[in-house]
């Protein structure tokens, strides 16, 4: 690999730099924390699991076959109208950037959510890792102190370290199970520190005797899952959402997405590279405007909610926010009103670093059945991901063992359109 | 009874149709289509006889009742149209309109002959209550919640509106004034953050002593799994007097609601993919007179005099169809057979 973490930190003039102007204490300095901020790049990831529909969200197409019964309406940005299901959306639209060229290769949702959360890389006979993973090895953990891939979700958490592939265990993501953290994870009140730190101390003596005949990333993901709840420990205070800013509640909503796109805003305030908040229940097979006239608004709330905080707190430059699924939904309704899976023709939305904004890239034709410009798949998407975030694809790569592999498909592109 | 005897083959419009209503006379069988259109057919001779559409609205057309030579019709973009329909003549323009009615999706319509008015409900949460000549807006009723149905009493002295949360309220009219509310939460589940189900329909019978509930039991959001249920209530208490459920959750929700004049009810249900049904039930008793199993029924009409059924319905193999094409690469849109039956 020839991009490391470590070249992403503070040059050694920026931190010498900054600590030779204040002593040792520069290092505390607000310019100093300042220029650390500014130099974080991030990710807010957010997953609609399922497949939102692009006709009532991103694309819509009204009084037309397959429209259904939603108006379109004017965004901030003249000329781009989107659903009237995204009523926030559309005032913040001059900060977002949408793809409608989207044409991806899997309709089912197990194989679509690996294809499209691995970036559906040629097949080299290894597991490439989750864009989070990847972008924890390739970004890295920054200054927070934190694990760089945190994935906030309803239901259970736990260190999810399949996300990793050939990547490794360790850059695996650490769940928050409804936004909480680990179970078990503080130190029982009757263990003393000096107890606990004992207790650790051993447990290092078994990993590393433990390590000596066998692959070293399962051992070092188990060491870096304890360093990891180390760390977690002294910041249990981010995770109690009981002291969620009640306006800000109001504001985001009180349902799992709306308190866990809080919690997103949270946590890439304390400096977490990547946050993933994922929503499940998006496969509106049947009942589906209904269900639109219900979901999308809970979409659609929080996240230009986070859009404008993260613009107003100038984290924008550095946060690179994407909204997505493994697919969009047909056109053609089906007789349960539904709509079904439908990779052929869809939408992503984007945001911030590296994004321009306001900017439509990409067609569909009049009915909203195909893709009526260059298409876009998740590879193309990757490339541009990348590009946001000052990754070049064409020069950076992954090494696994003395294997070299591209991060993003090599015979796709960037979708120019977007980028600054 | 004896059991209903299909038409003929079932008219195939070229798109889905929302409701079916017989008019007044039992002589033209009027459709709410997702094309934006009503079509129409003259129902009197031995095969159904197309009529011109009428023409106008934006979105889908939701609901539509008709009136003594008129006729009503509602969209998802929020207008109310009012038609006169003195033949099966070409209609070019309404007899009055109100293109903002409601903020977006109109989801039902009423009309009482004893209100002379036509109510409506929407999305945006209020029942509105319109001059059935002149089309003025006489009451608006602010349910706060996402309305879903609404049904005038016999009587015309008051209004129902039920809404997504399984929560029918009657409203006293004129005045608005909440009278009192029937409650039946089964007919709503929060499955993960979409909150599903709802009171899909409402129907007094026609003395107006009971009021007729209906939706479904959901399981699941997503596919919207879920059991049919009428719940009827005593009008006067607010107490319950029966129910009807499904047999399970691949019938789907109720999706329509007729009384027929020998005093049982046909209702519709949405069914499962592929799925659906015509019921036929006697008030109070748990097994149907009859049933028709029809793909994904979304809605059933009784013509005056009882002796025609109208059910409109999905093509074959319409769910899960989305990405197939044509021999042709056509993608064409899925459809609602409209299937006829007589009833002796």
């Amino acid at each position: 690999m020839r991009c490391t973490p470590a070249e992403h930190h503070l040059s050694r003039r920026q931190w010498f730099g900054a600590a030779g102007a204040a002593g040792l204490a520069g290092l505390a300095t607000p310019a100093f924390a300042e220029q650390l901020k500014k130099d974080r790049r991030q990710v807010l990831f957010v997953w609609l699991d399922g497949g939102m529909s692009q006709l009532e969200s991103w694309d819509p197409k009204p009084n037309t076959p397959f429209g259904g019964p939603f108006r379109s309406i004017q965004t901030a940005v003249p000329g781009v109208r989107i659903s009237e299901l995204m009523a926030n959306s559309a005032k913040i639209m001059n900060r977002l950037a949408i793809v409608r060229s989207v044409c991806t290769q899997d309709d089912s949702h197990s194989a679509g959510v690996d294809r499209i959360q691995r970036g559906d890389p040629k097949n080299r006979g290894v597991v490439y890792p989750f864009f989070g993973s990847a972008v924890a090895k390739l970004v890295g953990a920054g200054d927070s102190g934190l694990p760089p891939y945190i994935w906030v979700k309803p239901m259970n958490g736990g260190f999810i370290f399949k996300d990793a592939g050939f990547l490794g265990p360790r850059y695996g993501a650490l769940a928050l199970g409804d936004g909480k953290p680990p179970e078990n994870l503080l130190r029982p009140k009757s263990l003393t520190l000096e107890e606990d730190e004992e207790r650790n101390e051993l447990r290092k003596l078994a990993d590393s005797r433990y390590m000596t005949n066998r692959r070293k990333e399962f051992t070092e993901a188990n060491s870096y899952a304890f360093e990891m709840a180390a760390q977690l420990q002294k910041r249990v205070e981010l995770f109690d959402t009981s002291k969620l800013p009640a306006k800000d509640l109001e504001r985001y909503g009180t349902h799992d997405l709306g308190r866990h796109l809080l919690l997103a805003r949270r946590l890439l305030e304390e400096g977490v590279t990547f946050v993933k908040v994922t929503s499940y229940g998006w496969d509106t097979h049947g009942d589906h405007f209904n269900g639109a006239n219900n979901l999308h608004p809970k979409f659609d709330r929080p996240f230009a909610a986070i859009v404008e905080d993260l613009h107003e707190r100038g984290m924008l430059d550095n946060a690179l926010v994407i909204a997505c699924a493994e697919f969009g939904r047909t056109p053609r309704i089906n007789g349960h009103l539904g709509r079904d899976h439908w990779p052929q023709a869809w939408s992503v939305c984007m945001a911030g670093r590296g994004i321009k904004p306001g900017v439509v890239a990409g067609k569909t034709n009049d009915k909203g059945t195909e893709v009526a410009s260059d298409p876009v798949d998740i590879g193309g998407l990757f490339h541009t991901w990348w590009r946001a975030l000052g990754v070049d694809p064409e020069k950076v790569h992954y090494k696994n063992a003395s294997q070299p592999l591209p991060i993003a498909h090599e015979d796709m592109k960037p979708v120019k359109e977007v980028l600054l | 009874m004896a059991p209903p005897k299909e038409i003929g083959k079932p008219i195939v419009p070229p798109c889905q149709v929302l409701r079916v209503r017989f008019s007044p006379d039992g002589n033209t069988l009027a459709a709410a289509c997702t094309d934006g259109t009503v079509k129409r057919w003259d129902v009197t001779g031995k095969e159904p006889r197309e009529l011109p559409a009428i023409e106008g609205h934006n979105g889908w057309v939701t609901d539509l009742v008709f009136a003594p030579v008129q006729l009503f019709t509602i969209d998802s973009w929020g207008s109310l149209k009012a038609w006169l329909l003195s033949d099966g003549s070409t209609v070019v323009k309404p007899r009055w309109a109100v293109e903002s009615a409601h903020d977006g999706w109109i989801r039902a319509i009423s009309y009482s002959p004893r209100a002379t008015a036509v109510a409506t409900c929407g999305k945006d949460g209020f029942v509105r209550i319109w001059g059935r000549l002149r089309g003025e807006k006489w009451e608006e009723i602010p349910v706060k919640s996402d309305v879903h149905s609404v049904c005038f009493a016999p009587d015309g002295g008051s209004v129902v509106a039920g809404d997504l949360f399984g929560i029918a309220r009657e409203y006293k009219y004129p005045g608005g004034k909440l009278l009192r509310t029937f409650e039946a939460k089964e007919l709503y589940k929060l499955d993960r953050i979409q909150d599903v189900g709802g009171v899909r329909c409402l129907l007094f019978d026609p003395e107006g002593k009971t009021l007729l509930v209906a939706g479904a039991v959901p399981s699941t959001g997503g596919f919207v799994q879920c059991t049919p249920l009428i719940v009827a209530f005593d009008r006067a208490s607010g107490k319950r007097l029966w129910q009807w459920k499904g047999a399970n959750d691949n019938e789907g929700y109720i999706t329509d609601l007729a009384w027929h004049p020998d005093g049982f009810v046909v209702a519709s249900a949405s069914g499962q993919p592929g799925q659906g049904k015509v019921f036929f039930l006697k008030p109070g008793e748990s097994a149907p007179l009859f049933t028709c199993p029809k793909p994904n029924v979304h809605s059933v009409a009784i013509s005056p005099d009882g002796k025609l059924l109208a059910a409109s319905l999905t093509n074959a193999n319409s769910s899960g169809n989305g990405r197939v094409k044509g021999a042709g690469g056509e993608y064409p849109a899925n459809t609602s057979p409209i299937q006829l039956w007589e009833m002796k």
